[in-house]
């Protein structure tokens, strides 16, 4: 009996009766260190399109040009928020979290390059790619029509019969060649690898 | 404004009823919307209750790209929902696909081809507190004197 009047004077009590009905957790404020979407540091980008390339969502950035100035700009709906572009843009263009200062700290990178490869099985050695490539213009300006070169330097070329990649590490990555391939022959690929200086500085 | 209208309006501020639905996710949202009703975020304390039918909510929850077996389906289930009702899309799949959004793949996102979208959560995954903000924002645009702007 004893019990049962504590229990009912308990919660009668005023203050239990108000917490019952209409306490609420605290609302939850997103820690600083979260990754929302990159926002603009206001760094001048110099239009490399790193961001580009290393985004692994499609359509989710663009570098666009704005009046004599590169931006870039995310696209939520698109932007998995995962912040590889603001790690490996190489001016701090972009900021997210605190992802420019944990790579700083433990002095880590991004490299990357691009691997050319020509199926030979669906290549027809039309040349197209060789031709389109702008860097294989800009070494060789006479290179056109079948895609034969006598430069050395040149990215690729046609010659005895097939393509042969000459200077892989001198692709940007723009994948001209894959678009101007009337058979799908011709792939593209970045590689990207993670590095950490030992030293601690970044040379 | 009618007696009936103020009360209408405030019982359903206190209770918005919610069903979800996966229409070919990775399953990261899904885990976000069960992490909501999870104590944490604790859906219901806002007066928002989840249910499985279409028919017994008033919020829809569209998770995923669209996969071709939910094509058809998809609308009927809109349908089945009775009036007043909103769709939200939740993540980036039913905004545009995601990283599934490559030529080949055979999702056909977005899901505002199918039934029409009221609100849309990006994110990959969106945070609970966003999805809580988006039903929360969302519910009074649709039924606040829902009976009044139909006449």
């Amino acid at each position: 009996m004893r019990s049962i009047v504590y229990y009912v004077r308990e919660f009668l009590r005023p203050e239990w009766l108000k917490k019952f009905f209409f306490v609420k957790t605290a609302p939850l404020v997103t820690p600083p260190y979260f990754k929302g979407y990159p926002t603009l540091t206001g760094k001048d980008c110099t239009g490399c399109f790193t961001c580009m390339m290393i985004c692994p969502a499609p359509d989710a950035i663009a570098v666009l040009r704005r009046k004599e100035q590169w931006e870039p700009e995310v696209y939520p709906g698109h932007c998995i928020r995962c912040g590889l572009c603001v790690e490996a843009c190489p001016e701090g263009v972009l900021a997210s979290g605190r992802v420019t200062d944990l790579a700083r700290r433990d002095a880590t990178a991004f490299w990357h390059s691009f691997h050319l490869e020509v199926d030979e099985s669906l290549c027809m050695r039309c040349g197209n790619c060789c031709v389109s490539c702008p860097i294989n213009r800009q070494i060789d300006p006479q290179l056109a029509g079948t895609g034969t070169s006598t430069s050395d330097e040149v990215i690729m070329r046609v010659s005895s019969g097939r393509v042969r990649i000459l200077h892989e590490e001198k692709c940007t990555g723009c994948k001209t060649c894959e678009t101007q391939c009337p058979s799908g022959a011709i792939r593209v690929a970045r590689m990207v690898e993670g590095v950490q200086f030992l030293d601690g500085v970044e040379s | 404004m009618s007696i009936l209208q103020s009360i209408k309006n405030a019982v359903r501020s206190r209770s918005i009823h919610v069903s979800y639905i996966d229409v070919g996710s990775c399953n990261g949202c899904d885990i976000e919307v069960l992490a909501c009703l999870a104590p944490r975020y604790d859906i219901e304390q806002y007066g928002i209750y989840v249910h499985n039918n279409p028919r017994e909510a008033d919020v829809l929850l569209v998770i995923g790209s669209v996969t071709p077996q939910w094509e058809d389906k998809l609308r009927n289930i809109w349908e089945k929902i009775p009036a007043p009702k909103a769709a939200i899309a939740i993540g980036n799949c039913p905004i545009s696909g995601c990283v599934y959004a490559r030529k080949g793949s055979l999702t056909t996102p977005p899901v505002k081809n199918y039934i029409p979208i009221a609100a849309e959560v990006p994110g990959c995954p969106p945070r609970p507190t966003e999805i809580l903000s988006a039903i929360l924002s969302v519910a009074p645009l649709i039924f606040k004197d829902y009976e009044e702007k139909q006449s």
